[in-house]
């Protein structure tokens, strides 16, 4: 118990730290404060001081006010909340709970803050707990009637404006007392229609504190998103409800203090909507969940704008008229609670002693006039068991990271590269490896082990889990089957599999394609899956994975699977194949990459007219990476992304062309042949080309796109690398292949940028530097060398393999 | 006369303010010079790798510690007779200006000489050829040392990236 004593102190210790160096303005560090009662709020020692606890509660209503700005966040005010801090420093310190000296001490340096101290309940240790602080512990449960029968009276003591409230079921009823006569303002509010129109100088005076708000406010609402689609897997999960309510009282408190009108009162009407749900008082249902993603929709490009006026200037401020979220809000909170009868707290088993440690939440529900005909859909079907949301909390214990520039890591990440490449040129050194001596084997062992440790951890650095793209998948699906009047359901897996951050955002978009296309042509809609034994709900997954040096991303649907036949009759008819042409159902399958191929039978707005699937495909090989499609007729299809897992390095095959070497990426390699004279044929003496497998392969010599000396000029001596780019194949002609090699890409220095055919440079094992081969600049310059007339005939053939 | 004041005057900041430390080196029987805070190493010869479709000045990258830097051949690029390397021949590693930073980039020069500091009064601004064709875009002035002109050269001119760039887009 002694240990646990010292808790109490510790935090007020902290506390006591952090106010000293608090100055007007920094909400940061009162967040941190906040965060420090709240530990000490929710500490077991507490319940059995009632006294200090009720003192913290009061100390966290007028901090809370501060943030509001409804109490000034002057130092003065600071200098009191020290004092207060210091005497339940002295309380603690004893044996027992607070004396009436402190007590007294206590409330009257608090009530020059301004605030109304209601002294009666410090006394009593009646004062609730403020409704954020995570008050389902065993002790308060002791305590949660002695809370209920004081709250009554601190409700009428501290807030008169709100007071009036209940009866319409208003929204501040729910809120501590303290906080609901900190905004008296948006009482009204609900009742007034005028849009509010705000000028931006108002709240332009530190643009600082509103470039920080504007980074952090947009995070929130990315932590909202995610965790309100969570919420649909795992209805009433506390937790979850907790992570959204966390966001939108940030967002509403900092709008607040920075006198963001609009954005405050929206996040305000939200988070009375939310804390009902915490309360249990209505469930999480789709209604609900609906009103928040817009709204959050809505923030977000509030704070967009505020982005543009940060940087534009006050010009470039719009008003936003939020009240037709405020009365669908307010039309949602009176018109569907969930539980019509006074005895709140009873009917959500999970959430239920959060409802009743926030007391002020029944009457409010009581009061509201409930028309029991809806009963709520979604209700909680399935509250999550406490024990598990518990654990689940303890779980995610959050690692420590810093922020680190990018730049920075880069250029760390490339000097390991460089580390690990001399590190092997000296240890292959010839007069090195003449030296015989145990020790220094060993030590080159050792140094090896070293640098590839090095290596690996540098490059992890650079990786992020690809969770977060996924999520964003989620309300993607929601959305589309929402329009489309289908019911899918998204199955994620291997959301852990982590990315090179660059790609990151490269990897979105034509992720959005292929789950569009699979929502939209792949999975059919209820009724036709039901006539086809199918269950109504379709299944979309998503899968990442690693393997062979890979990333692997799957989007797998158990929809219609491809219409081959369909495929087949479309490439004809643009003349993408022969009708003689012999293709495996595989090979016709992946003819939908080709550019300009779509088999969408009706023009939705969700996957527009002429989007194909040749996008995804140019995006996914600008990562280096590729695509295919596996098709099953009526059973679904899967397509597989195969990503390099990271941009840095590449997996190349080290040729030789005269005396230069370069570098071809192994991904695009097809084949590597020494063709036969009957293979070889040229068109009209200037295109020429190998024909390979009936098709026939342009082929580009090195050596004239390079101007260089090779070994052989005949192709048939040298060596052909069939490669291919965009769906198109062409034979580069080289002197040898010297091996397999991953190197790190490098830029040629600033000034040789864009050099057709050349994607960038690289350091050989040997030190010096090797040429990465650009293939999309290779074949474009390969064409216009052919000559025009045979040139262009050669492209055309080309792409009719 | 009056191609010498505009010349003079074209120089962004006057032959004032020219006069410092010069990094001094050899093309032939000639001496130039470049400003010694644009150098920032001087570098033996080393294995070149080609660059497809640059000038023919331009020899190609090498390995500069890890970075891949260009390197320019400077008798190419001033017209002169291209010459075998030897042991003195260098390579200075300069510092300029490039699209959105500094890149560096290697000269070679037959042999590098010293570092001299040439005061302002000792700078003339370069001669005007008239018809000999001689770009003198390239000089920032001449320098006169012992009975000697050095030519100093304005580096970010001789490796401008728009000449770099427009070959690379023909």
């Amino acid at each position: 118990m002694a240990a646990q004593e010292n808790a109490i102190q510790a935090e007020l210790e902290q506390m006591a730290l952090k106010i000293v160096l608090v100055e007007p303005g920094d909400l940061a560090t009162v967040g941190e404060l906040l965060e420090h009662l709240e530990r000490l709020l929710t500490s077991p020692e507490i319940g059995s001081r009632s006294r200090l606890r009720s003192m913290g509660a009061v100390l966290w209503q007028v901090l809370d006010q501060i943030i509001l700005a409804t109490l000034d966040d002057s130092a003065e005010n600071y200098a009191h909340l020290g004092e207060a801090i210091g005497v339940m420093q002295e309380a603690a310190r004893q044996e027992d709970d607070a004396d009436d000296r402190q007590v007294a001490a206590f409330c009257e340096v608090l009530r020059k803050t301004g605030f109304a101290v209601p002294d009666a309940e410090v006394a009593a240790g009646t004062v609730p707990l403020p409704k954020n602080v995570g008050a389902d512990e065993a002790t308060d449960a002791q305590e949660e009637e002695s809370a209920a029968a004081g709250e009554g009276e601190a409700a009428s003591s501290a807030s008169e404006p709100s007071s009036a409230a209940p009866p319409e079921g208003e929204t501040d009823a729910t809120q501590a007392p303290g906080a609901a006569a900190a905004s008296p303002a948006s009482d009204n509010a609900e009742e007034e229609e005028e849009p509010i129109v705000q000028d931006p100088q108002e709240f332009m005076q530190d643009m600082d504190l509103l470039s920080g708000f504007v980074e952090e406010a947009m995070e929130h609402l990315e932590t909202i998103e995610v965790n309100v689609l969570e919420l649909e897997n795992s209805p009433g999960d506390p937790e979850i409800i907790n992570n959204i309510f966390r966001p939108f009282h940030t967002i509403k408190g900092v709008s607040g203090f920075l006198n963001l009108k609009a954005i405050n009162k929206l996040a305000h009407a939200t988070e009375n909507l939310l804390d009902d749900v915490r309360n249990g008082v209505r469930a999480m249902d789709s209604d609900v969940i609906d009103v928040v993603l817009s709204v959050g929709d809505y923030l977000k490009a509030m704070i967009d704008n505020l982005r543009e006026v940060i940087a534009q200037g006050p010009e470039a401020y719009k008003n936003f008229d939020i009240r037709e979220y405020t009365r669908r809000i307010k039309a949602i909170r009176e018109g569907k609670p969930s539980e019509s009868s006074p005895a709140a707290p009873a009917p959500a088993p999970a959430p239920a002693d959060t409802a009743a440690s926030a007391p002020p939440a029944a009457p409010a529900a009581a009061a509201a006039p409930a028309p029991s005909a809806a009963p709520a859909p979604g209700k909680p079907a399935a509250p999550a068991p406490p024990a598990s949301a518990r654990a689940s909390v303890s779980g995610k214990k959050v690692d420590a990271s810093i922020k680190v520039n990018i730049e920075k890591l880069d250029a760390l990440v490339n000097a390991v590269g460089e580390l690990v490449i001399m590190q092997s040129l000296v240890q292959e050194n010839p007069h090195i490896q003449a030296i015989v001596d145990p020790k220094l084997t060993r030590d080159f062992s050792q140094l090896a082990r070293i640098t590839s440790e090095l290596q690996k951890t540098a490059m992890s650095m650079r990786m992020v889990p690809i969770r977060q793209t996924f999520q964003k998948m989620i309300r993607l699906v929601r959305d589309l089957s929402k329009k489309s009047g289908k019911i899918v359901n998204l199955v994620m897996e291997g959301e852990d599999t982590e990315i090179d951050r660059n790609m990151v955002d490269s990897i979105y978009d034509p992720l959005v394609h292929m789950i569009r296309n699979s929502v939209d042509h792949g999975v059919q809609p209820p009724e036709e899956r039901q006539k086809l034994g199918k269950p109504p709900a379709g299944t979309v997954a998503l899968r990442a994975y690693q393997k062979g040096g890979n990333m692997v991303i799957e989007i797998e649907d158990d929809g219609n699977g491809l219409n081959t036949e369909k495929i087949r009759q479309k490439a004809i008819e643009r003349g993408l194949i022969q009708p003689d042409d012999n293709l495996s159902e595989h090979e016709l399958n992946n003819l939908i990459f080709l550019p300009g191929f779509s088999t969408a039978d009706k023009i939705t707005d969700v996957s527009g007219r002429g989007v194909g699937m040749d996008v995804v495909k140019k995006a996914v090989e600008k990562l280096r990476g590729k695509v295919e499609v596996y098709s099953e007729p009526g059973k679904g299809s899967l397509f597989v992304i195969k990503l390099p897992l990271t941009l840095a390095i590449i997996d190349g095959i080290v040729v030789r062309v005269g005396s230069e070497r370069y570098i071809i990426q192994t991904i695009a390699i097809k084949e590597s042949l020494k063709p036969t004279r009957e293979q070889y044929q040229t068109v009209c003496e200037r295109g020429e080309a190998i024909l390979l497998r009936d098709h026939l392969v342009p082929i580009i010599r090195l050596y004239q796109t390079f101007d260089i000396e090779p070994s052989y000029t005949d192709p048939c001596e040298a060596i052909l690398v069939v490669v291919e780019h965009e769906g198109q194949q062409r034979a580069l002609m080289v002197d040898e292949l010297l091996g397999k090699q991953e190197v790190v890409i490098k830029s040629l220095g600033g000034l040789l940028t864009e050099i057709p055919g050349v994607a960038g440079g690289t350091i050989l094992g040997d030190g010096r530097v090797g040429l990465i081969l650009d293939l999309a600049g290779l074949f474009a310059a390969g064409g216009s060398r052919a000559g025009s007339g045979a040139g262009d005939q050669v492209e055309a053939e080309s792409e009719m393999f | 006369m009056s191609t010498a004041t505009a010349a003079r005057s074209d120089a962004s900041t006057g032959m004032k303010g020219l006069g410092g430390k010069y990094l001094t080196f050899t093309l032939g029987d000639e001496d130039y010079g470049v400003g010694i805070l644009k150098v920032r190493e001087i570098i033996g010869m080393m294995e070149i790798t080609a660059v497809p479709h640059t000038p023919p000045y331009v020899k190609g990258v090498i390995n500069l510690r890890g970075r891949v830097i260009p390197v320019i051949e400077l008798r190419i690029k001033f017209g002169l007779e291209p010459r075998e390397y030897d042991e003195r021949t260098c390579i200075i590693v300069v510092e300029v200006q490039g699209a959105s930073e500094t890149v560096q980039v290697g000269m070679i020069v037959d042999s590098v000489s010293e570092v001299l500091a040439i005061p302002d009064e000792d700078i003339e601004p370069p001669p005007a050829f008239g018809a000999s064709g001689l770009d003198s875009a390239n000089i920032l002035g001449m320098g006169k040392v012992k009975g000697r002109v050095k030519i100093l050269l304005d580096v970010d001119r001789v490796v401008s990236r728009e000449e770099l760039q427009q070959f690379a887009s023909m």
